[in-house]
């Protein structure tokens, strides 16, 4: 007798539709770019975060080739907040992406990388007043968040002796809801024109740039249209008013990647813009609007150049019947690796196909913690102990957001276009924890 | 128990003919609840299986208690 874990599952006639029935079906992916997920997860452990190059070329080279065809001046600066491993920040800045930072730490993981401060954005609303002076004289292209920013700099300039080029951040209402107004001066009520009158008067200061940030997981092309048609607009006015040259405006990021937001029920493949509807929407709002010369085109795309480039393998540890019948998996990666699970519903697929009927079943990560649930409702197999199960998109925000909360983060590895893996970052262990901790003598 | 009523098709569909209910089931389920309809308790029916199917009892144990919870869910025992 050949054995299969029994099931028994009852036909509810409504689950059946066209697309057939959900008892059969199972997603399956055993490998990545060529490398068997059973062999990575042997080789450098499970959960394993693993990194596509191949993945992040193919998705960089279609959004950039989306704005470079429409337009003349086009620069990506890599979003460190995103993904901030030096493995992937290397694979932008060897296709060419400059980088955007919204910390001291960010920065000096830039500098360390190599990147020039010329090269680098530093943006975000908690800059002090020592990394501001590091990146002035570095040549960095600050994005003031505030007005106090602008006393700061102005602090700055004087103590060392020279004039700083500056871009503001901008907000605004681009018809979305919820509209981003934290960061930055917003432009419907007048408060970024008074701000750049503010930078004006001072004459410390030098406007170069305007750059806004709309929101994240834009899923509306037209947004970028409104945002951009007003950066614009702002930019005519204060280059006619104040003499100044508006070098580039800066649309930010936001772009959606291919995760399923949770409460949308369309599929990503029908809502998410494609590249070429955000470029559309972006270089055409420039060309129909711009007065004088035609600015620099910065964008700070994150989340839809690495969101689908990176997975998480996980293993199922055990099981269990919940009493409401659900099947309960328990996995080896919880909500310390997938944050972003609180506001996506990720594909999970199987290694390989398994024996016996789909069930209702949820899948809970390791943690002590009643809300660590990866996937609330799910069809699965009866699967084993060790099933390695492919969580996706994984890309974005995971690594960076990833907690060291009850268990060690592990390793990561990236695939390069050879289909090679490499180890890019070791799992946590007790000695790297505790580095920093001190023991009082007084508790010995 | 409704179980008892079960009837289980070669496809291994399942119909219980009182509530006009059915359910799909695999060999090992089958084989399971044809184990119940001849009296056997749950302790010799991991026995069973595991002999047959050369799976280790303790592996067969959880499956079948998880077995045991489900079909409880159903009301089928």
């Amino acid at each position: 007798m050949k054995y299969q874990k029994p099931t028994i599952n009852r036909v509810d006639f409504a689950l059946a539709s066209k697309y057939g029935s959900p008892l059969k079906s199972q997603k399956i992916k055993s490998s990545i770019d060529g490398v068997s997920v059973n062999e990575l997860t042997k080789e450098y452990g499970s959960p394993l975060f693993v990194f596509s190059q191949r993945a992040i070329e193919e998705k960089y080279n279609e959004l950039y080739e989306a704005f470079s065809s429409r337009y003349p001046d086009v620069q990506f600066w890599w979003s460190y907040k995103t993904n901030y491993l030096d493995a992937i920040c290397q694979v932008f800045h060897n296709l060419g992406s400059k980088a955007e930072v919204v910390s001291e730490f960010e920065y000096q993981k830039a500098r360390r990388l190599g990147i020039e401060g010329k090269d680098i954005i530093f943006n975000g609303p908690y800059k002090q007043k020592e990394f501001l002076k590091q990146a002035a004289l570095e040549g960095a292209k600050i994005h003031i968040d505030h007005l106090y920013e602008i006393n700061d700099l102005e602090d700055v300039a004087d103590e060392i002796g020279q004039e700083i080029k500056v871009a503001i951040r901008c907000n605004m209402d681009t018809g979305i809801y919820p509209q981003w107004s934290r960061f930055g001066f917003n432009i419907d009520n007048g408060e970024a024109y008074e701000a750049i009158k503010r930078i004006y008067e001072g004459k410390k200061l030098i406007l170069t740039g305007l750059h806004s940030h709309i929101g994240t997981f834009m899923l509306n092309a037209n947004a970028y249209g409104q945002e951009t048609k007003k950066l614009i607009e702002l930019k005519n006015r204060v280059e006619e008013e104040f003499g100044y040259n508006i070098e580039y405006i800066d649309i930010g990021g936001g772009f959606a990647s291919k995760s399923r937001l949770k409460g949308v029920y369309q599929a990503p493949e029908v809502i998410v813009p494609s590249a070429d509807e955000y470029a559309e929407a972006i270089t055409n709002a420039i060309f129909e609007h711009n007065k004088g010369n035609l600015p620099k085109l910065f964008l700070e795309t994150g989340r839809a150049l690495i969101d689908e480039a990176g997975y998480l393998l996980s293993s199922v540890f055990a099981s269990k019947r919940m009493p409401d019948g659900k099947k309960s998996y328990i996995i080896d990666a919880g909500v310390n690796l997938l944050y972003t699970s609180f506001w996506y519903n990720f594909d999970i697929m199987l290694d390989k196909r398994y024996d016996g009927i789909n069930e209702p079943s949820q899948i809970n990560g390791p943690l002590c913690m009643n809300i660590d649930i990866i996937a609330e409702n799910i069809m699965l197999p009866p699967l084993d102990r060790e099933s390695v199960l492919t969580i996706w998109p994984a890309g974005a925000y995971s690594v960076t957001q990833a907690m060291q909360f009850i268990r060690y983060k592990p390793s990561i590895v990236l695939i390069d276009k050879e289909s090679k893996a490499h180890l890019i970052k070791d799992a946590d262990d007790l000695e790297y924890i505790v580095e920093k901790e001190h023991m009082p003598e007084v508790l010995k | 128990m409704l179980i008892n009523e079960i009837v289980i098709d070669d496809n291994n569909m399942g119909f219980i003919p009182s509530l006009g209910i059915s359910y799909q089931l695999n060999e090992t389920a089958k084989e399971i609840i044809n184990l119940i309809k001849e009296g056997k308790s749950k302790d010799e029916i991991v026995q069973t299986i595991a002999k047959e199917s050369g799976v280790d009892w303790r592996e067969v144990h959880i499956d079948v208690e998880d077995f045991f919870q489900k079909i409880k869910i159903y009301g089928l025992i």
